[in-house]
């Protein structure tokens, strides 16, 4: 069964670090099983640091760092951990990274630390990344693992950069802080910046991806 | 393999070592950077909420440096306050002021002018509150609100109000949509130091 329903790489085959799973791996976390728009999964952060396209992208480049780290050492330990403290020992890895990525924040990009928050840190909470080592990291070899979390990261980064993108340029007109849609004849919505402006945005942007992998459509098929 | 208490202990201890001496690795790393950030802060904290002028790149020495020209430093019982010359509103006092936000602790600095009870500016220049929401207290276009305003209200009740449906006492701000609860915190804060700076400061009050 090895061979025929899985897309094997063309880089290293089936024998590579990836066992074949590369391609498949990375393509499951940025689109097919996307966490924000199929899963909906890491919503919190989603919503609340979306209001400036720059916090969302560094919000999204936590994620992927935090992501790999943990799936990278999560799966190097998969079969020395106790499997009744796996997930304490996943916590812990987690953390670590987190307040790794937090601290070099602090030290080098002050300014975007104070307006993240409390979110760099609440990132130990994240579902995503506990439900990448457990669901992937713990049964699989470190290099595929890493690439999951990579996957899984991009795909949060992307959907958060979407959300980012339009709130910012709705909300304020502007986008990286300039302003992109002229004053003189640009009213910013600012519904965009609050909270309700965050579900809007997300909401479109989850039917648009149904729209265009047609999710739905395969469901009332079935009915 | 069957793993024993023993060897989870084991694993436990050893992964707490290894995390935690990663940590303290990073945490010294960046602590130096860390440390000149908050100062260069602190310093420009001050700076800014008395008026004086600095060059937003300046380094941190440069930035002590203009401080340590400017800004005097004295002491009413118990109340710290740092003392400069405006050039056009004459001497400004402004003191810190702190308290518990909604996620976490609020520090700011409120600079009154030579009256002590006109507010010339104020600065929420530490907060954990919500991005977007609570966190809009540290932004400019409510911090300036409060530029003008007095510390006691017209019946001469000390407080500063954070109010809903328009703001159009002498003491009243405009709070922010979707923060009830950072704007009962800042409300009770903001009370607290005013309560204390008038107490120390009736007589030469207004």
């Amino acid at each position: 069964m090895a061979h025929n329903d899985q897309v094997v790489c063309a880089t290293c085959g089936g024998s590579g670090p990836c066992d074949g799973k590369g391609r498949e791996t990375l393509r499951a976390g940025v689109w097919v099983t996307n966490p924000v728009s199929v899963q909906v999964l890491g919503i919190c952060s989603a919503l609340a640091v979306t209001n400036k396209l720059e916090n969302s992208l560094v919000m999204g480049a936590a994620l992927i760092f935090v992501g790999v780290g943990t799936n990278l050492f999560v799966s190097l330990l998969r079969n020395v951990t106790p499997r009744r403290i796996r997930m304490i020992a996943e916590v812990a890895i987690i953390a670590t990274f987190v307040i790794i990525f937090d601290q070099i924040l602090k030290a080098y990009y002050w300014e975007m630390s104070k307006q993240l928050g409390p979110y760099v840190g609440l990132i130990i909470t994240n579902c995503i990344i506990m439900g990448r080592a457990e669901a992937f990291a713990l049964s699989n070899r470190p290099v595929v693992s890493m690439l999951d979390g990579l996957a899984n990261g991009l795909g949060y980064a992307v959907v958060l950069g979407i959300i980012g993108f339009f709130r910012e340029l709705v909300g304020t007109g502007a986008l990286f802080g300039h302003q992109v849609l002229g004053a003189d004849w640009y009213t910013p919505n600012q519904l965009m910046i609050l909270a309700p402006g965050a579900f809007i945005a997300l909401g479109f942007l989850i039917a648009l991806y149904n729209a265009i992998t047609g999710i739905n459509k395969l469901e009332g098929k079935g009915s | 393999m069957k793993k024993g208490s023993a060897y989870t202990v084991l694993y436990a201890a050893v992964l707490g070592i290894i995390c935690a001496v990663a940590l303290t690795a990073v945490d010294r790393f960046t602590d130096a950077k860390k440390v000149a950030n908050a100062q260069a802060e602190e310093v420009q904290n001050i700076l800014t909420v008395l008026g004086v002028p600095f060059d937003a790149e300046a380094s941190s020495s440069d930035l002590l440096a203009v401080y340590e020209s400017m800004v005097g430093e004295e002491e009413i019982e118990g109340l710290e306050f740092f003392v400069s010359e405006h050039p056009e509103a004459g001497k400004l006092r402004a003191t810190r002021f702190h308290g518990p936000g909604l996620w976490g602790p609020i520090e700011g600095l409120i600079c009154l002018e030579e009256d002590m009870r006109t507010i010339f500016a104020i600065a929420f220049y530490r907060h954990e509150e919500t991005p977007g929401l609570g966190g809009e207290i540290s932004s400019a276009g409510f911090q300036d609100q409060f530029r003008g305003k007095v510390i006691q209200g017209p019946s001469g009740d000390p407080g500063i109000h954070l109010v809903n449906d328009g703001a159009d006492q002498i003491n009243e701000i405009d709070a922010i949509t979707g923060a009830t609860m950072t704007s009962d915190k800042v409300e009770d804060m903001l009370s607290e130091i005013i309560e204390r700076i008038v107490a120390r400061s009736g007589s030469s009050g207004a």
